[in-house]
Formats: structure tokens, C-alpha cells, sequence
């Protein structure tokens, strides 16, 4: 609920208008595919970090980009 | 009772009196009234019975910090009767009696305490186990607060709002208004929030001087008429804040006045700079029967007075440790009270000359002296002694007004993650460390002097100012100066509790516990502060640890001298003060969208429902088996308002990459003209959606995608190649376009009367794209699909030439028996023709596989690049996968229920939809099951509502039941 994000867009906005996108582990690798195992750590395993953490927000409520940015998730503050 | 008409201070309109019930009586009050102060001039003093003990309540802070005066008011349980405003025709009742407060039949339950020792209900009446339900009953009946009727329905506008300020204060007394005044004054937006229906604080009441000539109510005065002057203060009286987050996001509840629109209403404030001006309540003092009615605190009986005009007593014996506290008692000599003593628990009050004042009025005044245990019931007398308990002394009196000091509202802070320690010197948790933006001022830093506690408002607001990038560094060095040049922080009391046992002296009213409690828990063995709050349920009541939140961490510490133990507070939680669900509520929002054919729609006879985010007719007659419009639909020609489609532009050189990113087919074979049917996946392979696209120029495309999904269609697209920087637009136009679905066997007989063009069956066949110009003028785009399984067109046409369009079908279409259909008809119809919605026969683990689509997928496309691809390769030929299969009932021509459970010795799987078919005479249904039982010919049990354990039975069959071949649609 307290948390802001600032958009590329439209700026520093409340968290609300936003929808997470998950961690950004960057395209998919190029073993995407071969095999269940390859396939599956690329969508559905995350690292959860418990700190600062580089993330797709959307916003969604707003402009409807889709962009990266740092977020502390101990304090669900994202950084400056 | 008539009130003091010669206070200054008065708050209450004795011009306007408000008449109210309470015990079946009509008792009267003014405007400015809270009900608790109109009951207490109305005579009554016991306002309620405690929750364990039925030990009489009444009066004893005025400011809601226990649930002493929580009241029944027009039906709503738990009003707490002393913050609530009276008005007229209110109904009042008291709660948790048997009888009346005054005889409550349950009163003999105070002499059980020693049979209710703590963690009482804990520790015994679980074993054994069967115990527990029976004694819960017994417990729930003797024990509790309010009770609320069942079909009690709750009135009134809750309302909210979300603003955004520069500079949030919360509390409106001196140094609060202090702060507003000097972050406005650098030009920045400013929101103040207080939570008495007035400014002013506790100089509100106050007749004493703040300089030579100013009292300071008249001072607090002087502060709103300069802050009415700076139109960037936004004020909000009458509002408690409740909750504080990271960011300075500060959550607050207002309570409406006759003039506002709302009865109450939920405030979520974004701050960048944040001031806790909150200042002190009062520590209770513990002895024996210390919350007996009659027994009250400075501020209530001096604000009783000075506010609201009603004598709290007739003879008065003080118990304090504050100079609030001889101040108190000298206004109340003034206005009449008779004074036995004023027992100071300090041995130096801060100001000699309050003490030569008491002198005067030949006020005895007791030093070192403190009440040891209130008698009578209603009060009679006191016993005071001095603090070893050396000494004793009785004196009559019917009140006591009784304070161990003061204590800081910390909670706000503490919720803003302030950092609190114990401070020897006040006594006070102070703050040690602030978050950024985040500023303290006044009285709960434990200033007393009138110009100190200003002087740190003008501080924290220039600072907080600095903080938002204006006011300079300079003003704010002076504004210290001068804080620092006024008399500092003073010494407060450490008495925790008189020389008593403490069986009778209650640290926390809400939950009955007493210090003989804590003494037993500690006993026990707990030693941290927060786990005695919980095995004794200290601080859990309404009050929210507003009496015992100082105490507690105080007494506990007591016990821990010897281990050198930290005193802490306990943590503060939202909300700080008790709210209404309503409030949390706020406003309804069920919104929904409307089509352009609303109206129409509601006219001609349509149910509406809400599916999803629109208002959508379902039937157009009662009968909800729909027999009448679906023969239509069948044998002429019906009209179905299909708006709510998705319906995207994607354009510019990347659009089909995009597309060939989302769909499982390959959509570089669409060929202008043509519509391509395809699903999306998500990367599990799961369906998802599935629509039509067409080509409508170079690198421009439209695209149709089901009703649930086209609030997320953009969103997705866009992430799903958010890695890949590809140059296409992407444009929304479902709230652009409206969607007539024309459909039956004389659909092209009646869209031939509004268009002017060649559209028989070999120019316009079936899955063909055209556009067309309507009436010679509305611009159509018209797909012709199948979805109901007969001939039909969709008109995808501008919203604002829906109504026309519309029109002109319906009177081309009469002499075909043209009729509306709603979306039950469609469903069936679609049904009988195997066509599938998504969420209605897929669910979250159902693949494209399963649901028999499995031949959309293009598995020439490189599956990397393709969502869901690789996943719909790994399962294409995994086992035991639900199937999607249709079925026809036997020996019974009523369908089973949607989401009945297909079972044999255990559940297979469940009927997705299910329907008599007027068309094949039979009922027939599809359903989602384990792939054993999918093949054509098996006989699947069904187990539905009601069937009292008789299965019904069923055959799978293969699909379409209606029309296998296509040839109606494609005629
Ligand atoms: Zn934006």
C-alpha cells in the first residue's frame, strides 16, 4: 500500500497503478527448451531475493509501460 | 442539569438542545455534546459493566483510551459514547448487563476474581477437549462487550479519499499548529489532522495565562484564525489518524459533521514530510479500585467542566503528579467544587506559585501523599497515604481525580518505525531516532512550558519543510535557538503504583487486569513485556493499549531490576483507535460497464447481470431455459449485443512478430480478407484465449479476444516481448467498437436490407473479412463466424453508431421474426455446437491440448519464440490430463448442475456446462476428465446437489452434438 514507483513515463507514482512483473532474470537463455528442467527454471523459479532486487513493473492503471526497477523488498521501498 | 454558563471555553451551544433515549427515558443535551457528556449531565454515572467482572464503569479519560463508555448507540454495538457526538433522536442502550449498569445481575462476578487467575481461560477448561465447547457458551455469555443483531443493516455514506501534501501534521493542539503554520509559510501544501471535533488541543480548555492577558484558549484561537489565513493548510477535524507506512503514507478516519456528504470517510494521505504533534494522555495511577466511577483523570474532569459545563463532582480529592493537575483543581474550585486535597505524588511541583494559589483557596495541599484504594460504591471516600505506605488518611469525597503523570501518544511515531527508548529523566519513550522525513513536536518529547512546546512545532515544521526542499537552513538554526532558550524536557513522576497489592487495581479496563495478574504471569515465568500483554490480554481490548501501554512496560520492568532489563514499549499496530468496518468499506465498488445498447437493451426486456466488468442482458424473458429465443435463433434470425469483445489495433513493422510472440498458429499465414482463428498460452501451455485476427493493411492488424481478457491483452503482449524493443503500436478500442452478433438462418437476408453490396455465400462465405459502409454512411467491419453454429455476421461498428445500427436491423429484420438474445441463449447455442469458452471448460491447469485445440498450435514456428510452445510440446502427450469431453444424459432429461464432480471411486473430474437441448430433445453437456474415461462410449457417474447418494449417469459422445458437419454456418 506504501509503496511508490517511478515510472520512465509518467514519474514517481503511487504503487497502486502498477502490476508486478516479477523478478527480471533477464530473455530467455538460449537451453530454453531443451529439456522440462531448462524450461521450468526459467519460468517458475525465482530467486527471492531478501534485499535489493531488480524487477518489471506495468503500469498499468497509467501509461502501460513495461519497465525495470530496484526495490528493497525487506522495507517495500523502492530505491532511489 | 444546568450547565456553567460563564466558561469561556465552553464547546457546547446551550441555545440548542438534542433530545435522546437511554434506559426507555428521554434525556437532553446540547449541540457540542458528546453522548457520554450528555448522559453524565443527565445524571448517570455507571455506563457500562467491564467485560470479566461486571465491575461498574463510567467517566474516566473523556478521550476514548478505554471502553469504559462503550455504548449501544442506533444499533451499533461498541460506540464509544464519550468521542461521539450527541444528536438528536439518538438511541442509547448499555451493553454486557443483565438489567441496568447500575444493577447489572451479573455484578457478583467480581467476587470470582480469585477463581480467574491469568491465562485463566488458557489453562484450564481444555482438558478435557469436550469441556472447551460447552464452557466457550458460558464463557460468551458472562464475558464481552457489545453484541450486534444478525440482520442489523448498517446506514450511512462512508466515503474516502487520497490526497498528496507536501507536509502532513497529525495532531492540531499548539505545536501541531505551530508546525503547519511554519511549513506553510514557505508555500508548501500542508494537511492537519485532528482527532476532537476542534482545534486547539490542551489549550483548548485551558483558562490559565499563556503570556500577561492570553489564556491559552484564547492563544490556541490566535493559531487557527493564522492558519485560516494560509488557504494551502488543509484541515481535518474530528480525524483520527490511524495508521502510518513507509513513504509518509499516513491512513486516517474523519468523522462527518451535519455539513459533509459523508458520514464518515477513510483517508489515505501521501506525505513527503510527516509531524507527530500528538501530545500526551495521561499515565493512570494504580491502586486499589482505581477505575471505581467517580474515579477520573485531570483532563476529564477539568474538560467536563470547561467544555462542556457540567461539575464532575460535588467534594473532590486529587491524586496527582502534574501541574496540570493543581491547575485542574484550582479552575474546579472556581467553579464550585468543594476541594478535600490535592496529594501530590512529586515533592516539588514545577511551579511554586500554582501551589501559593492552592494556598489561598486554603486548598490542603498534600506532598509525597498518593490514593491507596477508593471506597464506596458509588465513591464515598478515599484513603491516601504517603508513598512508603507509612501513613494514612481517609477523606470523604464522591470524586477522585486521580493521574500518575503524563505519557506520550507515541503511537503514530512508532507505526512511522520511529525508534522509542525509555527515558529516565521524563520517564517517557522518546523518540531515539527518526526516519527520514519524519519530525516530533510538542508535549510527547516531555516539554511542559506553554512557548517551548510552540517554539518545537515551529522547528519540526521548518523542518520538515527543509526536508521537502524549502525553508532555509538559517530559519530553522533560529527556530532551535529559541527552542533551546526556553525551559527544557521536566522531570516526571516514576511512581508505577501506590503501596497496594494490586488485587483491585486494574492496569488494563478493557480486559479486567490487574496488577495482581501481571505479578501472577510474571510468576509464571514470562518475562518479556509482550508476551504478559498477551497471556493477560492487557492492551488487547478497544482502548488499544491507551491505559496500560505505559504502565505495563513500566511495572514488568519493575520486576526486572535485577537483570538490568531494557524497558520497552509494546508494538503498536493499525488501526490506533477503533473504526467501523462501514468505514473500511468505503464506498461501493461495484462498478460496471455499460454498452452503447444499455438502455435498449433494459427496454426490450433483458435481465442484466454483471459478468465479469459489464452489465450484460442474460435472458430476455423468465423463462430461463430461454426455449423461445433459442428456436428463434435457429429457425429465423436473432441479435446479440456483443460490445464486450476485446477488439486491439496492433500496427507498425513489428506487429506480426508480436502477434507470432502471442498466439500458438502461425499468423503470417493470414491472408487479407481471411480471419484466422487462433488461442494464446500462457507459458504452461495453458490456454488462455483465444479470438480472430485480421489483416487490415501493411503491418496493421485486428484482433478480437474474449471478454474476460481484454483488460489484460495489452499488458500482456507488451510483456511478453519486453525483452525484444520491437517497433509496434498496440491501441485498446473494446470501449471504441460495438458488437452486433447477427445470427440465424435469415441473418444475410436482413443484412442485405442495410448494405449495399454482394454479400451472398460464394462473394461473402464463411470466416471471410469485409468491410463495409452501412445505410450508405456507418463504417462496419463484419467477420463472418459461427459461434452459435448458424449463419451469422459480427458487426463490429463506432459506439456512437451502434443505436442506429442496431435500429435499422431490427426493422429490417422484422419481417424475419428478428428478436433480441441474451447470453444464456448463446450459451447453450454454443454448447450444442462444441464451442468452448475459456474459464468456462478450461481452468488454470487445462492446456490447449486437453480442450481439443491442439491443432491451432503451429509446431513449425520456433518454439522458444512462441509462448507456451515449449510446455505445449512437453504435454502433448502426457497421461492422466483432464480431457474436455461432451456427454449425453441417460434415462433423464434434466442436465446436472455446473460443476458437479464426474466420480467413480474417486472424483475424475467435472461438467463444465450443462443443458437441456431444446434443439436435439436431450440433455447434453460437456466436462473436464481424467483421460481414462475420455474415450467416446464410456459411461461417466455424476454426482450432483441433492441426489442423495444416486449418482446420475451419462455417455461420452463425440462433438459438435449439433450440425457436426458445419454445414448450417457455412450455408
Ligand atoms: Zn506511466
Amino acid at each position: 500500500m506504501a509503496l511508490t514507483l517511478t515510472c520512465p513515463v509518467c514519474g514517481k507514482r503511487n504503487g497502486y497503478e502498477f502490476r508486478y512483473g516479477g523478478e527480471d532474470k533477464g530473455p530467455k537463455p538460449d537451453d530454453f527448451g531443451s529439456s522440462p528442467e531448462t524450461w521450468c527454471d526459467y519460468v517458475h523459479m525465482n530467486r527471492c531475493v531478501a534485499g535489493i532486487q531488480k524487477e518489471w513493473w506495468c503500469h498499468r492503471d497509467g501509461c502501460g509501460v513495461w519497465f525495470t526497477t530496484h526495490r528493497d523488498t525487506l522495507k517495500n521501498l523502492e530505491m532511489e | 442539569m444546568s450547565r456553567l454558563q460563564n466558561q469561556p471555553t465552553l464547546r457546547v451551544d446551550t441555545n440548542k438542545p438534542l433530545s435522546f433515549t437511554y434506559k426507555k427515558k428521554t434525556f437532553s443535551g446540547f449541540k457540542g455534546d458528546t453522548v457520554a457528556s450528555a448522559l453524565f449531565s443527565g445524571g448517570i454515572r455507571i455506563f457500562s459493566r467491564s467485560l470479566k467482572y461486571h465491575r461498574p464503569r463510567g467517566l474516566y479519560s473523556l478521550d476514548g483510551e478505554c471502553s469504559n463508555t462503550g455504548m449501544e448507540v442506533n444499533g451499533i454495538p461498541n460506540v464509544n459514547a464519550e468521542k461521539t457526538l450527541l444528536e438528536k433522536g439518538m438511541q442509547v442502550k448499555a451493553q454486557n448487563v443483565k438489567g441496568s449498569p447500575e444493577l447489572d445481575a451479573m455484578g457478583f462476578m467480581d467476587s470470582l476474581d480469585r477463581a480467574m487467575p491469568a491465562g485463566f481461560y488458557y489453562r484450564t477448561m481444555h482438558k478435557p477437549a469436550r469441556i472447551w465447547p460447552i464452557a466457550l457458551q458460558q464463557v460468551r455469555k458472562a464475558a464481552g462487550l457489545g453484541k450486534i443483531s444478525p440482520d442489523f443493516r448498517m446506514t450511512g455514506e462512508f466515503d474516502e479519499i487520497f490526497p498528496t501534501t507536501d507536509v502532513c501534521v497529525i495532531g492540531g493542539g499548539p505545536s501541531g499548529m505551530t508546525a503547519a503554520i511554519a511549513a506553510a509559510e514557505t508555500g508548501l501544501r500542508v494537511i492537519l489532522l485532528e482527532a476532537r471535533p476542534w482545534l486547539g488541543g490542551f489549550f483548548d480548555y485551558r483558562q490559565s495565562e499563556f503570556s500577561r492577558d492570553l489564556p491559552h484558549y484564547q492563544r490556541a484561537r490566535e493559531l487557527e484564525a493564522r492558519m485560516q489565513t494560509l488557504p494551502n493548510i488543509r484541515v481535518f477535524t474530528h480525524t483520527a489518524m490511524v495508521g502510518a507506512y513507509s513513504n509518509n503514507l499516513v491512513t486516517a478516519f474523519q468523522i462527518g459533521n451535519e455539513k459533509d456528504p459523508f458520514d464518515e470517510r477513510y483517508l489515505e494521505i501521501r506525505a513527503q514530510s510527516m509531524i507527530v504533534a500528538t501530545g500526551c494522555i495521561e499515565r493512570p495511577l494504580l491502586f486499589e479500585n482505581n477505575e471505581r466511577p467517580g474515579v477520573m483523570q485531570i483532563a476529564c474532569a477539568h474538560r467536563l467542566a470547561n467544555t462542556y459545563g457540567i461539575l464532575p463532582g460535588k467534594r473532590a480529592v486529587f491524586s496527582v503528579a502534574h501541574d496540570l493537575g493543581i491547575e485542574a483543581a484550582l479552575d474546579l474550585f472556581d467553579a464550585g467544587i468543594e476541594i478535600a486535597a490535592v496529594a501530590d505524588i512529586r515533592d516539588n511541583p514545577s511551579h511554586a506559585a500554582l501551589v501559593s494559589e492552592l494556598e489561598q483557596r486554603e486548598i490542603p495541599y498534600l506532598k509525597g501523599w498518593v490514593a491507596r484504594e477508593a471506597l464506596g460504591a458509588p465513591l464515598k471516600s478515599v484513603s491516601l497515604t504517603t508513598l512508603q505506605g507509612t501513613f494514612e488518611k481517609k477523606l470523604e469525597c464522591d470524586l477522585l481525580v486521580a493521574s500518575a503523570g503524563m505519557t506520550p501518544v507515541t503511537g503514530p511515531l512508532s507505526m512511522a518505525q520511529a525508534e522509542l527508548a525509555f527515558d529516565q529523566h521524563t520517564g517517557f519513550f522518546l523518540p531515539k531516532s527518526l526516519p527520514v522525513g519524519v519530525y516530533a513536536a510538542g508535549r510527547l518529547l516531555g516539554l511542559n512550558d506553554s512557548r517551548a512546546i510552540e517554539a518545537s512545532g515551529q522547528v519540526a515544521g521548518l523542518s520538515a519543510a527543509l526536508n521537502c526542499g524549502k525553508a532555509s537552513a538559517q530559519a530553522l538554526k533560529d527556530a532551535q535557538e529559541m527552542l533551546a532558550g526556553r525551559p527544557q524536557a521536566e522531570r516526571g513522576c516514576n511512581l508505577v503504583m501506590a503501596p497496594v497489592k494490586g488485587r483491585k487495581a486494574f492496569i488494563c479496563f478493557d480486559e479486567d487486569t490487574t496488577v495482581k495478574n501481571i505479578k501472577q504471569a510474571i510468576d509464571m515465568g514470562f518475562d518479556a513485556t509482550e508476551l504478559i500483554k498477551r497471556f493477560t490480554a492487557a492492551g488487547t481490548g478497544p482502548g488499544q493499549s491507551g491505559i496500560p501501554g505505559h504502565n505495563l512496560p513500566l511495572l514488568v520492568a519493575q520486576h526486572h531490576t535485577d537483570h538490568g532489563a531494557l524497558t520497552r514499549p509494546t508494538t503498536m499496530r493499525a488501526p490506533l483507535v477503533p473504526t467501523l468496518m462501514a468505514t473500511y468499506a468505503g464506498t461501493n465498488h461495484l462498478m460496471s460497464k455499460r454498452t452503447p445498447m444499455h438502455e435498449r437493451q433494459k427496454q426490450d426486456g433483458g435481465v442484466m447481470r454483471k459478468i465479469g466488468v459489464w452489465n450484460r442482458a442474460r435472458y430476455f424473458s423468465d423463462d430461463f431455459s430461454c426455449r423461445r429465443e433459442i428456436e428463434n435463433i435457429r429457425n429465423n434470425v436473432g441479435m446479440l449485443d456483443a460490445t464486450t469483445l476485446g477488439k486491439f489495433r496492433i500496427f507498425g513493422p513489428d506487429a506480426l512478430k508480436a502477434l507470432q510472440r502471442v498466439y500458438v498458429g502461425d499468423m503470417a499465414k493470414i491472408s487479407p480478407g481471411k480471419i484466422k482463428y487462433s488461442a494464446m498460452c500462457n507459458e504452461d501451455g495453458c490456454i488462455i484465449d483465444d479470438g480472430v485476427v485480421v489483416q487490415r493493411g501493411e503491418n496493421d492488424y485486428y484482433f478480437t479476444t474474449s471478454t474476460a481478457r481484454a483488460g489484460i491483452t495489452v499488458e500482456w503482449i507488451r510483456y511478453h516481448t519486453r525483452y525484444d524493443g520491437w517497433d509496434f503500436n498496440l491501441v485498446n478500442l473494446t470501449d471504441a467498437f460495438g458488437v452486433i452478433n447477427l445470427a440465424g438462418p435469415k441473418a444475410r437476408e436482413v443484412l442485405s436490407e442495410v448494405i449495399d453490396a454482394d454479400i451472398s455465400n460464394a462473394a461473402f462465405p464463411f470466416a471471410a473479412y469485409q468491410e463495409f459502409t452501412a445505410l450508405d454512411t456507418i463504417p462496419v467491419r463484419i467477420m463472418r463466424l459461427g459461434f452459435v453454429g448458424e449463419l451469422s455476421y459480427e458487426l463490429h461498428v463506432p459506439g456512437s453508431w451502434m443505436e442506429t445500427l442496431w435500429d435499422a436491423l431490427s426493422e429490417a429484420g422484422k419481417p424475419f421474426g428478428i428478436a433480441n438474445f441474451g447470453l444464456e441463449t448463446q450459451n447453450v447455442l454454443r454448447m450444442e455446437k462444441g464451442h468452448l469458452i475459456i474459464g468456462s471448460e478450461s481452468e488454470q491447469r487445462t492446456t490447449l491440448h486437453d480442450v481439443g485445440l491442439g491443432g491451432l498450435w503451429d509446431r513449425n514456428k520456433p518454439a522458444v519464440d512462441t509462448v507456451g510452445a515449449v510446455a505445449l510440446q512437453q504435454t502433448e502427450n502426457q497421461e492422466k490430463r483432464l480431457k474436455l469431453v461432451g456427454f449425453k444424459m441417460k434415462n433423464t432429461r434434466t442436465p446436472p448442475k455446473d460443476g458437479s464432480i464426474v466420480v467413480d471411486d474417486r472424483i475424475r473430474g467435472h461438467v463444465c456446462i450443462a443443458r437441456y437441448s431444446h434443439t436435439l430433445q436431450e440433455a447434453v453437456g460437456m466436462a473436464l476428465v481424467e483421460d481414462p474415461l475420455h474415450a467416446v462410449g464410456t459411461e461417466i457417474s455424476i454426482y450432483e446437489d441433492e441426489c442423495q447418494g444416486q449418482l446420475v449417469s451419462a455417455t461420452v459422445v463425440p462433438m459438435p452434438f449439433y450440425d457436426p458437419k458445419g454445414e448450417r454456418l457455412r450455408s
